[in-house]
């Protein structure tokens, strides 16, 4: 393809004509050494391609036979079978590939009218170059005519002629329509059915979400909850001996029961075991009377007030009263935090 | 210090091995320059070496207490003593500016191999001490010892290309990349290279999950957190940073920040030069933020988080028993409460006990004044002033938005730095700390 763009106006020009005029020897030697050039340059994009020509230099195709080639609009299908032919034998299969293509390039060339504009129309279109007019086509595209007609379409033809396949077809497709109201019927059950299994589908589909979401808003709400109760009793209050730390019911229960002093008051409270700076469960250290945070260091004192580490606020105190029983019952769904001045709150802790 | 009989025995067989293994490397590496590199001084060398290293094995073989190679007593407390958070900060950093500042020297082979050999014969001398092999050799942390060397061998390869690059680029001459530009197609050479690799790494991981098995633990119980409890190897890096930050800047902001950032790089870097080569000359800058971010605040963070962090997240010495009742003084404060209380000597502004919401937050406004202060100019203020000053040329390169996003994300990054510093020097918590609204900084 390459080597129909490299050749000047004049050329594509003059080799058309010479070859209208049955005159081919005297144009030869002039476009010979262009496609020459075309031919070993490295713009090449396939050897493959260029190798049959090159393998049958002596027997190069004509220029005129290239242009013929180009305008037949199956540069590529009559280059096909030279292609698949080289590696299996160079020289002969060219040979006779350039030999097979001559007489049906030159048997066209006879029954096709050229003008020069359609020439130079076709040669410039380059990497497609169809046949240049559409009253060409039947002539070139008697072996296969379905791509060439539809080349015929895409090219930019001077006269339009009508066109007879289009109306054959609209035709038919009218006739096929007057004749035959049973396939239009198989068509719309067709349709019918696959509409109706989609709706089926969908409408499945949205019953089973809409049920499963259901389902899933009932489980938020269970019958029974095995949590422990939020309120629960840990004895009285001579159980809890000053400036003693109570753990024994971190494991079930998530508390620290304490008896310390805060602000000068001598004070019962329930700490909860959850760590203010990301959640962690701090453990008690009696040695050094300080909670402690295995995650991130953080530590609070006996009151719960946070002194190292990253945590930013105390730890937070739960609800506790003297039951009336007179035991002491804390109940966990109530929380008091220091920052939010919760801790003046009577019902955060139990005078001692 | 816990050095038992027992320990020794089970720890022999395994330096044994480990000796034998420094012997043979070092015996090859002594082989491969004395036949191909032509280089006898060096290869007479390292075969010594490798002698050495076949006595410490038959040492460490006899399994007594009075043979096997170990670092002195007094080396360990002296580590133990030294070692703290702010002294390995400062000795990665101080480690990290000398490879980068002597890097011409220390990417040449026999310097590197010499390093490589040191830094084994230390872990080897040190795995004879029972707490320091009782934390490396813990199933989870194996790993991590195996990072630390394989980043340092690939830091190395880049590193030496980017010097060898740096000096052609010098000279005028064509980057080895332009040079060595050989291509290989992906089929087969890659396909088949990653196919082998696949195989072997998975060999790898089966030979290693049959000799090192994950350790199964107790149930999880929502009230018993492990002591010390710790994130996925990969996480230290964030953990560590959570101990200097409120978890939603250290666990939500600023890892956000680092995938943002490191999705913002290509549209910040206007120096076109580096492209497909190493180089760290033509891109100083971007090399040393990167590796900062990288080594310094991500890797050297794992390490300590892994080998040096122990229950209660205290800091433990490399031989040193990690008992949880060690008392460590971190007390801190809020700059509020350094501000108001301990310099103008009087109660933090506290709204009254009436007072209505807006009051309330008025208050709380007044509270965090300085925190608010020194924020706002460090973020508002700074990139400015930067922008004239140290980062001009930046900022004529970049524009006004590049360079804000560029100047404003660097300075978010040295928050870290800055208030690790913060908290060691003057004990500070939180700039700014309204626990009431859960907004801290």
């Amino acid at each position: 393809m390459a080597e129909k763009k490299k050749m000047s106006v004049a050329d594509i020009l003059a080799a058309a004509r010479a070859d209208k005029q049955s005159a081919p020897d005297a144009e030869k030697p002039a476009a010979k050494p262009e496609v020459a050039s075309a031919d070993s340059s490295p713009a090449e994009p396939s050897g493959v391609e260029a190798a049959p020509v090159s393998a049958g230099s002596s027997e190069r195709p004509s220029v005129s036979d290239i242009l013929a080639m180009a305008r037949s609009g199956k540069g590529k299908p009559v280059e096909e079978p030279k292609k698949s032919a080289a590696p299996a034998a160079k020289q002969p299969t060219a040979k006779k590939a350039v030999a097979a293509k001559q007489p049906v390039v030159s048997g066209a060339k006879k029954n096709v009218q050229r003008d020069t504009a359609s020439i130079l129309e076709a040669a410039r279109a380059g990497t497609k170059p169809g046949p240049v007019s559409k009253s060409e086509a039947p002539g070139f595209s008697k072996p296969t005519a379905k791509p060439a007609v539809k080349k015929a379409a895409k090219a930019p033809p001077p006269p339009v002629p009508p066109r007879p396949v289009r109306q054959k077809s609209e035709k038919a497709a009218k006739a096929g329509a007057a004749k035959t109201g049973a396939s239009e019927d198989r068509r719309g059950f067709l349709a019918y059915t696959v509409g109706s299994f989609m709706a089926v589908g969908f409408t499945a589909l949205s019953v089973t979400g809409g049920l499963f979401s259901m389902g899933l808003a009932r489980f938020f709400f269970p019958n029974v909850l095995a949590e422990p109760p939020s309120s629960f009793k840990v004895g009285s209050k001579e159980g809890f001996p000053s400036g003693v730390v109570e753990t024994k019911f971190v494991a079930q229960y998530g508390v620290w029961v304490v008896n310390a002093d805060f602000e000068g008051v001598q004070q019962i409270y329930a700490l909860k075991t959850v760590c203010t700076h990301l959640g962690c469960t701090p453990n008690w250290l009696e040695a050094e009377q300080k909670f402690k945070c295995p995650c991130h260091g953080s530590g609070f004192y006996k009151d719960g007030i946070n002194f190292e580490g990253p945590a930013p606020r105390p730890l937070e105190r739960y609800a506790i009263k003297i039951a009336d029983d007179g035991q002491l019952e804390i109940d966990k769904s109530k929380s008091f935090q220091e920052e939010l001045g919760q801790w003046n709150d009577p019902a955060s802790y139990v005078t001692a | 210090m816990h050095s038992s009989g027992f320990f020794l025995n089970d720890v022999a067989g395994f330096l044994g091995g480990y000796y034998t293994f420094l012997a043979l490397m070092n015996g090859i590496a002594a082989f491969i320059l004395w036949r191909k590199k032509n280089a006898p001084g060096w290869a007479l060398v390292w075969s010594v070496f490798a002698g050495v290293m076949m006595i410490l094995a038959s040492l460490a073989l006899s399994a007594s207490k009075s043979m096997v190679p170990a670092l002195p007593m007094a080396v360990r407390s002296l580590v133990n003593s030294l070692s703290g958070p702010v002294l390995y900060t400062l000795g990665t950093t101080a480690l990290f500016t000398g490879l980068f500042v002597f890097r011409k020297f220390f990417v040449q082979p026999m310097v590197a191999w010499s390093v490589l050999n040191f830094t084994l014969l230390l872990l080897g001398l040190s795995m004879a001490d029972e707490n320091f092999a009782a934390i490396v050799m813990k199933p989870d942390n194996v790993p991590i010892v195996g990072l630390v060397y394989l980043l340092a061998f690939f830091t190395w390869v880049a590193t030496k290309q980017a010097v060898v690059n740096d000096e052609r680029i010098k000279q005028g001459l064509p980057v080895v990349e332009k040079v060595n530009d050989e291509k290989v197609l992906v089929w087969p050479d890659l396909v088949y290279t990653e196919l082998i690799c696949m195989v072997g790494v998975s060999a790898l991981l089966l030979v290693w999950a049959l000799f090192l098995p994950a350790p199964l633990e107790e149930p999880a119980s929502s009230v018993k957190t492990p002591n010390p409890s710790k994130a996925p190897w990969y996480f230290l890096g964030l953990q560590e940073m959570l101990v200097y930050f409120d978890p939603w800047y250290a666990g939500v902001v600023l890892p956000s920040l680092v995938v943002f950032g490191l999705m913002a790089m290509p549209y910040l870097d206007f120096n076109k030069k580096g492209n497909g080569y190493y180089s760290i000359e033509e891109r100083k800058f971007s090399y040393l933020v990167y590796q900062f971010g990288f080594f310094e605040l991500w890797i050297t963070l794992i390490i300590l988080g892994t080998f040096l962090r122990g229950p209660n997240w205290n800091f433990f010495g490399p031989f040193e028993y990690w008992t949880p009742y060690k008392v460590e003084v971190l007390n801190n404060v809020d700059l509020p409460q350094m501000f108001w209380v301990q310099w103008l000597n009087q109660p933090l502004p506290r709204a009254p006990q009436d007072a209505g919401v807006l009051s309330q937050i008025g208050f709380i406004f007044l509270r965090e004044a300085p925190g608010l202060l020194i924020m706002g100019v460090y973020l508002v203020v700074l990139p400015p002033l930067m922008a004239v000053t140290i980062f001009r040329g930046f900022y004529a390169k970049m524009g006004f938005i590049r360079y804000m996003v560029m100047s404003n994300l660097m300075l978010l990054m040295l928050t870290l730095p800055l208030k690790m510093i913060l908290r060691w020097t003057v004990n500070l918590k939180y700039i700014i700390s309204i626990p009431e609204f859960s907004l801290n900084f």
